[in-house]
């Protein structure tokens, strides 16, 4: 039972670090240009395919595949700025950002199943048990756990924590900070809000990204893949809008609520998850570390 | 030290400014009034390159009349905005460190200190709330920040559009004594002001403005007891007193 429960904490644990990485994308994007951005799980669910392609069709070796999937992830990010936020950045209306977004959604989605076709594919795990071909399995003091969860929160855990950095510790994060609370201010001081702003859809495409590419092993790689950005989206809520820390928080939290939920509802997990949303909504409708307005401003 | 000929500033079709000569002197404090519209902010705007604008600007030998807001802030000219601006979510000394961009770009490791301590030397109260958020000082305080980030800057000229906005006379009183100061340690000043009695008070030279024009101009002793003036505010909101 308890060696159960580990194995559930560290399930949940690794779903959540991948929900906050998605999270903080969205934070970093609804401060840096102020768009929330609905295809965050396509990006997503897209750095999964390409990894795929670059792993499992052109079987690059891994030096390579390291350099040319973040470089390929960072295009991907500008094409998406390119084409949702540029020609729409000066809209009398903010939202057309917003909508644009959704659209480029499913235009990614389209796209994935045209170049990758309709079937699931399967991505091999990081660390793979040569006898079976499948993830191999960690035990520690008789507790097994799969290696590819262990590898998730160990590489999302520091990409958090590079992202987190490069925003609150560099000077260059905290120009890109400064242009996201007040463009104009910024332009006086004479901070390029183009490089900025195309350095945050780059730097948020390449971390959801590679997410994906890190949780693919756990499932088949399939337009469901997006729906994961529903988690993240309640993680963000649960932690508070706008609060880079709360919607960390917030994810990991339902990482963990989801992996529990399986003990007893397995079927039911997604209901529990949001139920525990609506109840957080209801008592604390500025999310658990949603107090300080500061954070968002 | 800037020369500025025949300046003209567009919003879309509008014409916000119409032509206007103006001389920013070496070492001065040079100020621009006029009423509310008058296209004061305009002026300062099309300075520094955020509005469409033509006409000619000579900073010392330098022509910088087509310059992007970014080579005009590399170039010594800084602006402090009306009402502010300062970044709501950045604690005091980030709002600071911000302002050192013109010099400092994003990769360089520059060190700022001497710069940050010359602004606390002149606002200690900023020194007191270093790790305050911006959005929680009072309008004395986020003004006094507004101005610090400027002088971040290491600027020759120190734009300011409306440092009194808002405040209470005392605190003007005191904000004005700081901006004395300030062109006291050999930075130039451009103020551009509603409340002609303090701007007269503090200025060498005076350009009064009225619809995207210069109507008057002298020096400030010369030009705060003209009648001209107060006719040029059409008795809005400036009382002789
Ligand atoms: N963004 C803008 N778009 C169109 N007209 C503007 C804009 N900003 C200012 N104006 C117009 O330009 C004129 C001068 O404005 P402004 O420079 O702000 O005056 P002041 O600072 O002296 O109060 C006003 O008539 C104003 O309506
Ligand atoms: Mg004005």
């Amino acid at each position: 039972m308890l060696n159960n429960l580990i194995g559930l904490t560290v399930n949940g644990l690794a779903m959540g670090v991948v929900y906050a990485l998605i999270a903080m994308g969205l934070i970093l994007l609804v401060r840096a240009v102020g768009v929330m951005n609905f295809a965050q799980g396509d990006l997503f669910m897209l750095g999964a395919y390409l990894s795929f392609t670059f792993i499992v069709n052109i079987k690059l070796p891994y030096w390579l595949f390291v350099p040319a999937s973040l470089i390929s992830f960072a295009i991907v990010g500008l094409i998406f700025m390119a084409v949702t936020y540029w020609p729409l950045r000066e809209a009398s209306y903010p939202q057309a950002v917003i909508i644009a977004t959704m659209g480029a959604g499913y235009v990614i989605k389209e796209l994935a199943y045209k170049i990758w076709g309709p079937v699931a594919l399967s991505m091999p795990a990081l660390v793979i048990n040569p006898e079976t071909g499948t993830t191999k399995v960690l035990e520690i003091f008789g507790i097994k756990l799969q290696w590819q969860y262990v590898m998730i929160i160990a590489v999302c855990a520091v990409l958090i924590v590079l992202v987190f950095m490069l925003f609150e510790k560099l000077y260059a994060g905290r120009m890109m900070q400064a242009t996201a609370q007040d463009k104009y201010a910024a332009e006086l001081i004479g901070i390029p809000s183009v490089v900025t702003i195309a350095a945050t859809y780059m730097l948020v495409t390449m971390v959801v990204s590679i997410g994906g590419y890190m949780v693919a092993p756990v499932f088949f790689i399939s337009a469901t893949l997006s729906s994961l950005q529903l988690r993240a989206f309640a993680g963000v809520v649960i932690g508070g809008f706008g609060n880079l820390k709360g919607a960390i928080i917030g994810s990991l939290i339902v990482g963990l609520i989801e992996a529990y939920a399986t003990l007893q509802w397995s079927s039911y997990k997604d209901a529990v998850v949001f139920i525990v949303l609506i109840i957080v909504l209801i008592f604390r409708p500025q999310g658990l570390f949603g107090e300080k307005i500061a954070d968002k401003a | 030290m800037l020369k500025i000929k025949n300046l003209h500033a567009y919003y879309g079709a509008i014409e916000g400014l119409k032509g206007v000569d103006i001389d920013v002197e070496d070492g001065k404090i040079t100020c621009i009034i006029g009423s509310n519209g008058a296209g004061k902010t305009t002026l300062l705007k099309a300075i520094s390159g955020v509005v469409k604008r033509f006409g000619s600007m000579l900073l010392d030998d330098m022509e910088i009349g087509s310059f992007t807001p970014r080579q005009v802030a590399r170039a010594g000219i800084t602006h402090v905005p009306e009402s502010r601006h300062i970044f709501p979510g950045l604690t005091v000394e980030k709002n600071l460190e911000t302002g050192t961009f013109p010099w400092h770009g994003f990769f360089s490791n520059a060190s700022f200190t001497k710069e940050l301590d010359e602004v606390y030397e002149l606002f200690p109260r900023l020194k007191e709330r270093r790790n305050q958020l911006g959005w929680s000082l009072s309008g004395g305080e986020q003004q006094m920040l507004a101005i610090g980030r400027g002088i971040m800057a290491r600027p020759k000229i120190l734009m300011l559009d409306e440092p009194s906005m808002g405040l209470a006379p005392m605190l003007i009183d005191e904000l004005f004594e700081k901006i004395v100061e300030i062109n006291a340690r050999g930075i130039s000043i451009l103020l551009v002001e509603q409340n002609a009695h303090i701007a007269l008070e503090v200025s060498h030279n005076a350009y009064v403005m009225e619809s995207g024009k210069i109507a008057l101009q002298g020096p400030s002793i010369s030009l705060q007891h003209d009648d001209r003036v107060t006719k040029a505010y059409f008795g809005s909101l400036y009382k002789k007193k």
